[in-house]
């Protein structure tokens, strides 16, 4: 392992650390949501990182087009499989807070629904890419793909705007509407899932890209 | 860019002619389109009637289902004949080809629409008529949307080996976004003005409308190039 991925390791579990002691010791209980806001920091920061895969996923499928480098193809792919990792997670906690603070896990809130329909979304995408047997046409098609579905990301991020609905409108043009202990954990949270999702999204481009080697080593043998 | 226009008109108006020398395409689709009144009119029934607001979001639901089967074939046949290769090698700028592709996808579900929303509105007791030019303009910006991503997945499908099974697959996640505004707006028209004002979602449904036009466009001659 080089001396770099080390650093950038040792910080991100510093980081992590932060984000665990900000999240369940630092941060007052809120004054309506109580110790529930604990869960605020859980769910909002996964959400933001997952927009950021799909969105990763938009620019690799660009990126293959334009210059037919099957390495944005697997990069892409891999932001799909981690954006779904996210977005589980937000769904998860968002149901654990839905459930503390409108006491039931599902509503059918705008926001739920289209997180439901995203995370469906690129499932599919997922799904289509293992029915194209043919390496390039998959990466070919997968990266159109990848980019005609990119507008339901921002309906859902701007669903909250459009509709009317329970999830309060946390950030605004005019800067984030909360406390400033509250503000300040979310940025730790954001930084730290930021970190963990890079870290994640190498690790398994390195495990991906060796099993494509694997596979034409064996169907150049056979 | 006219001469791109043009050919796309003429690919349309082929299509076009070979669904009305076949006829039975579009009649399936509006009998499925019944088949799915009625199966959901089991589920939502009650006393005798169904709220308004539950029956005009139904029938783009219906036109979501409808379009699975207008839209899939259209790549397909032409993969499935092998006049494919001719529309990728004409000398015809690529957009040209879907662009030409979804004009038939619009007029196919026209002429179905034309037929079913009267009926639809009819059975589900719903009513247009207090904004019928807001009405039309949804209806044909939403049956473009649908039109445009319906184009767009059919050509996706080409390559996978479950052509079928994948087509409902690519279908519903880009066409989804336009359907939930579509459901919305068409609810506001039918209750009267809500909280949400009906133009703001027509405007984004026209944005979303655009995007896809665009992004499609823009990344077709990927599609045909193997």
């Amino acid at each position: 392992m080089n001396k770099n991925r080390l650093i950038f390791f040792g910080i991100t579990a510093a980081i992590s650390l932060l984000y665990v002691y900000m999240t369940w010791i630092f941060a007052p209980p809120d004054v309506v949501l109580g110790e529930n806001i604990r869960i605020f920091f859980q769910h909002v920061a996964p959400a933001l990182v997952a927009y950021g895969l799909f969105g990763g996923t938009l620019l690799c499928g660009l990126m293959y087009l334009w210059q037919g480098d099957l390495k944005y193809d697997i990069i892409g792919a891999v932001s799909i499989k981690l954006g779904l990792l996210f977005t589980t997670i937000t769904l998860l906690s968002g149901m654990m807070w839905a459930d503390a603070a409108w006491g039931t896990p599902w509503n059918w809130d705008p926001r739920e629904t289209t997180t439901l329909i995203l995370w469906i979304a690129y499932a599919c995408i997922l799904a289509y890419r293992a029915s194209v047997s043919d390496r390039e046409a998959r990466a070919q098609f997968g990266s159109i793909f990848g980019i005609v579905a990119f507008p339901m990301v921002i309906l859902s991020y701007l669903s909250i705007r459009i509709w009317n609905t329970l999830h309060p409108i946390v950030i605004e043009a005019s800067g984030l509407q909360m406390e400033v202990e509250h503000m300040m954990t979310l940025l730790v949270a954001m930084i730290a899932v930021t970190m963990i999702a890079l870290i994640m999204v190498e690790l398994t481009y390195k495990v991906d890209s060796a099993q494509e080697k694997l596979m034409r080593i064996r169907m150049s043998r056979s | 860019m006219t001469s791109g226009l043009s050919a796309a008109i003429a690919i349309a108006k082929k299509d076009i002619i070979i669904q009305l020398r076949k006829k039975f395409e579009v009649f399936s689709m509006f009998l499925f389109a019944l088949i799915a009144v009625l199966s959901f009119s089991f589920a939502l029934v009650s006393q005798g009637s169904i709220p308004e607001d539950v029956g005009s979001a139904m029938l783009w639901v219906i036109i979501f289902f409808m379009g699975m089967f207008g839209f899939a074939p259209i790549f397909l046949s032409e993969s499935e004949t092998g006049t494919l290769r001719g529309l990728a090698t004409a000398p015809i700028p690529a957009w040209s080809v879907y662009v030409g592709k979804v004009i038939y996808g619009f007029v196919l579900m026209g002429m179905v629409e034309i037929f079913l929303v009267p009926i639809i509105s009819l059975l589900f007791g719903f009513s247009f008529l207090d904004n019928l030019p807001l009405t039309i303009a949804v209806l044909c910006v939403g049956t473009l949307d649908l039109a445009a991503v319906g184009a767009m997945a059919s050509a996706l499908t080409m390559p996978s080996e479950a052509k079928a099974t994948v087509f409902p697959l690519v279908y519903f996640p880009t066409a989804t976004s336009g359907l939930i505004l579509l459901i919305e707006i068409t609810k506001i028209i039918v209750l009267g003005p809500g909280l949400i004002p009906v133009m703001l979602l027509f405007e984004i449904l026209l944005a979303h409308l655009i995007a896809m036009l665009t992004l499609s466009a823009s990344v077709f001659h990927f599609a045909l190039t193997p």
